[in-house]
């Protein structure tokens, strides 16, 4: 292989007692495409945000074309020649694509603008007038100017954090083709950050895998790795930890036929002919990787989301037109995967929150029972151990675990016929996820059918009879924990086909 | 290098906001001794016989307590629409739109009996101030209009209005060309006791225990309280984020009306552009100090009431009446200052 054009050596960096990056050696080669593989906090947007210089490391040294460079701000990276496309767009909304494009100071087509803009327009396939206004523009060709962006900022270095995610298959293919270009005509250095394999495949020359902050394979020739070994190596051994299954199973409580559903504001198709049902004491496990039309299934099953076609039947009642209220009343719970800002209010007080899904249990007529309500919380307070000592406190004064117990403790203390927790573990410590996990074992046992949103499939291997895995808005497999394959979710999680 | 960061308390005492607006009153007093002795007066002597002359007898008392009626009022309805986290600046609108809401219905209907009129004429002051919040309500629940600046710009419209209607229309040609509409008859001036107090001052005490209740202890509460601290959380839980919103404005908005309608049949008995005397703007400043507390503001509306009565005493002595608005104003600020160390803390921050 061709000289490291950018090299970084031992980089560590800490948040609290979290090793975001430990001891991270990575290479970049000039005018390749490079694949950056890894699951959701294995570090692959740290180690970004590193080489961008949004993050300060502790340790470790970056070097560019052999020098030892010191990138302290955002503002150095882009003199440096390194420039990065975040997922959330930055870019002034209100202004033209021109203004855009020639605001930052370091930019190099000023003069000659309408001529390089030609260029490269051609080269993304973008049709549109140099004066549109940001906002008038669909979510793929702002991101064309994203990345012409940091062409005319003269960057060499191209960080794209998921580039994809918000594009249809066809403005993939156009995008892949785009990059190509980039790198063998201006010889661009492009790293594109994605949990898909189809991509990596597709796009990248050169792959490397991250885990748990760590890289644990790096410089790896594409076209010489297979999907398995991918796989493997993103994983790691998943330490398959069971519980016992052999609960009595009953009727079916929940079933989803032929859910379709349209985005509005980007009219992409989140969700395609969407099929399941969850019995009495059966725990159904959705894997997938976040943003493949989880929260959007979730949300129509809870009754939030009101435009979409197909059907939702909780306990042989069609609620598919029914709001959010009738289906708590057919006792359908939702733990949202947003803890705090769906599921508790911020700015609100402990017991404020603590009522919100039982809270006209509690009234008499217009008068809210501040006895009932109180009585209500301690009662919680003491069955789920919740450590929350003044009840008129903010809801954010509580820990992730405390936070996380009340608004299971608050969804679940009815017994609940039909339960949907999405992601109900996240950033939880050890001891909380436990706590969780016990609450969710608990409830199956009582007979509530359980529909467990995740990506982490230890967790799914764990509690889940069945095990379904989403991408791209479609059901693309389905297993039974008992005998399934761990790597193989992975391969279908990550889109590979057979 | 030092870097030090502010960082929220995880647990704040529930006094705070009084201690907060003891200290803010105390160093408002300081502002104000400090330009008193710049001024070559006595703050002790000044403050003394402002303080004589606001709460010094009952005949003052009723007085400063009468001047805080639409204060708290109107105050009220800034902390019922706050509970869905949302401003009302257009209080001094609200409250001239609840005197016209009055003389239009005095001038076109007549009850006999004076005390079912009275009611149906505080009813209409009520209606007034919901009309003139009509339009920032329904624009920030449709379409997401920015309320702060509509119910600002509401002000403007409706003193206005007023204009037009005291040079025009209603303009009394006994008034000797000042511009002002015709008195209301003394059977519907709302009644007294002991001696000035007015009754209005009583319906305040009622609307605080309502406002109280409404904020606190109600079904219609909690649901604000959820739809103003997220409103996905209030989607989520089945509570129409979006109309408790509008009914709270619209709620908080009849309350300043109800102060307008108060303020005519109590004290000025016609409608003119003296109705409020920026009312709706001193309302913003008492609602802040108390945190949006209702029983709150009864206090600090009172004293602010005291504040002016005292206030335009004391020009007497040759010192300006704008002395009681600096205390007012200072009064806010230190009272922010101070609640700000009750929620913050400076902390050093973490290498790194």
């Amino acid at each position: 292989m061709s000289n490291k054009f950018l090299e970084t050596r031992n980089v560590t960096k800490t948040f609290g007692k979290i090793k975001a990056l430990d001891e991270v050696n990575f290479n970049l080669y000039k005018g390749k495409i490079h694949g950056l593989l890894g699951e959701n906090g294995a570090g692959k947007s740290s180690l970004m945000n590193v080489l961008s210089g949004i993050y300060q490391p502790e340790k470790g040294s970056i070097y560019l074309d052999g020098q030892k460079e010191k990138i302290l701000s955002p503002d150095i990276a882009s003199q440096l020649g390194i420039g990065m496309v975040h997922q959330e767009f930055r870019l002034v909304e209100s202004f033209s694509i021109k203004d855009n494009l020639t605001l930052s100071k370091s930019n190099i087509y000023k003069d000659n603008f309408l001529k390089s803009f030609k260029k490269y327009s051609e080269i993304f396939a973008l049709n549109v007038n140099e004066n549109e206004i940001i906002s008038d523009l669909s979510v793929g060709e702002k991101q064309k100017i994203e990345i012409m962006k940091l062409i005319f900022n003269d960057s060499n270095i191209m960080l794209l954090d998921e580039p994809t995610a918000v594009l249809t298959p066809q403005e993939t293919s156009q995008l892949k083709n785009s990059l190509v270009t980039l790198a063998q005509e201006d010889m661009k250095t492009i790293v594109l950050i994605t949990h898909k394999l189809k991509e990596i495949k597709e796009f990248t020359e050169i792959v490397s895998v991250m885990k748990n902050g760590k890289m644990v394979a790096k410089d790896l020739p594409t076209k010489d790795v297979t999907d398995n070994q991918l796989i493997e190596l993103m994983m790691g051994t998943v330490k398959t930890s069971t519980v016992d299954k052999d609960n009595k199973i009953g009727q079916i409580k929940l079933n989803v036929e032929n859910i379709n559903f349209i985005d509005e504001i980007s009219n992409i198709k989140k969700l395609e002919e969407i099929n399941f049902h969850v019995k009495s004491g059966e725990i159904l496990g959705l894997a997938g990787v976040s943003g493949n039309g989880q929260v959007e299934l979730a949300n129509i099953i809870s009754g939030i989301e009101k435009i979409f076609e197909g059907k939702i039947i909780i306990n042989n009642k069609d609620v598919s037109n029914k709001g959010v209220r009738s289906r708590k009343k057919l006792n359908l719970s939702y733990i949202p995967e947003n803890r705090l800002g769906v599921g508790l209010a911020p700015g609100v007080s402990v017991i404020d929150n603590s009522i919100v899904r039982d809270y006209f249990h509690t009234k008499l007529g217009p008068h809210l029972s501040k006895n009932k309500t109180s009585n209500f919380l301690e009662s919680l307070i003491k069955q789920f151990s919740i450590k929350a000592p003044n009840p008129k406190a903010e809801i954010s004064t509580l820990s992730g675990g405390n936070m996380q117990k009340l608004l299971m403790g608050r969804e679940l203390v009815g017994d609940p016929d039909v339960i949907i927790a999405s992601q109900p573990t996240r950033g939880l410590d050890v001891n909380a996820v436990d706590a969780i996990h016990n609450l969710l074992i608990d409830q199956r046992n009582k007979g509530s059918a359980i529909f467990l949103i995740s990506e982490d499939l230890d967790e799914l291997f764990k509690l889940s009879h069945r095990l379904l895995v989403i991408f791209e808005g479609k059901i693309v497999k389905s297993f039974n924990t008992t005998d399934a394959n761990i790597n193989d979710v992975g391969l279908a999680m990550a889109g590979a086909s057979e | 290098m030092n870097k030090y960061t502010l960082s929220k308390r995880q647990v704040v005492n529930e006094l705070s906001t009084f201690y907060s607006f003891l200290a803010g009153f105390l160093i408002a007093l300081i502002i104000g001794s400090v330009i008193l002795l710049i001024q070559d007066k006595s703050p002790i002597d000044t403050f003394s016989l402002m303080f004589k002359l606001s709460i010094g007898s009952v005949n003052s008392l009723s007085s400063s307590l009468n001047k805080a009626t639409p204060l708290i009022l109107a105050g009220l309805g800034i902390a019922i629409i706050n509970t869905v986290k949302l401003w009302n600046i257009g209080a001094e609108g609200q409250i001239f739109m609840g005197a016209i809401g009055v003389n239009l219905i005095y001038i076109n209907f007549q009850l006999t009996s004076s005390t079912s009129f009275i009611f149906l004429l505080l009813v209409s002051a009520f209606v007034g101030g919901a009309v003139c919040i009509l339009i920032p309500a329904v624009a920030k629940v449709l379409f997401g209009v920015n309320e702060i600046i509509t119910t600002l710009l509401t002000n403007y419209i409706v003193i206005g209005l007023t204009i037009y209607l005291v040079n025009g229309p209603w303009k009394d040609p006994g008034s000797l060309n000042f511009p002002a509409a015709a008195y209301v008859g003394k059977e519907v001036y709302l009644p007294t006791i002991f001696g000035k107090l007015s009754y209005g001052f009583l319906i305040c005490i009622l609307f605080t225990a309502f406002a109280h209740y409404l904020k606190n202890s109600s079904v219609f509460g909690y649901e604000m309280r959820i739809a103003g601290g997220s409103e996905m959380t209030a989607i989520y839980a089945g509570i129409n984020a979006k109309q408790k919103a509008f009914f709270a404005m619209l709620i908080g908005g009849g309350f300043a009306g109800l102060a307008g309608g108060i303020e005519l049949l109590s004290q000025t008995h016609r409608v003119s552009t003296g109705i409020s005397q920026g009312f709706g703007y001193t309302a913003i400043i008492v609602a802040a100090i108390t945190g949006m507390r209702p029983v709150g503001i009864f206090l600090v509306g009172s004293l602010f009431g005291a504040l002016s009565i005292g206030g335009s005493v004391i020009q007497t002595i040759g010192v300006s009446t704008y002395i009681a608005d600096i205390i007012q104003v200072s009064t806010l600020f230190g009272a922010l200052v101070i609640q700000f160390f009750f929620n913050y803390q400076l902390k050093r921050a973490d290498d790194g």
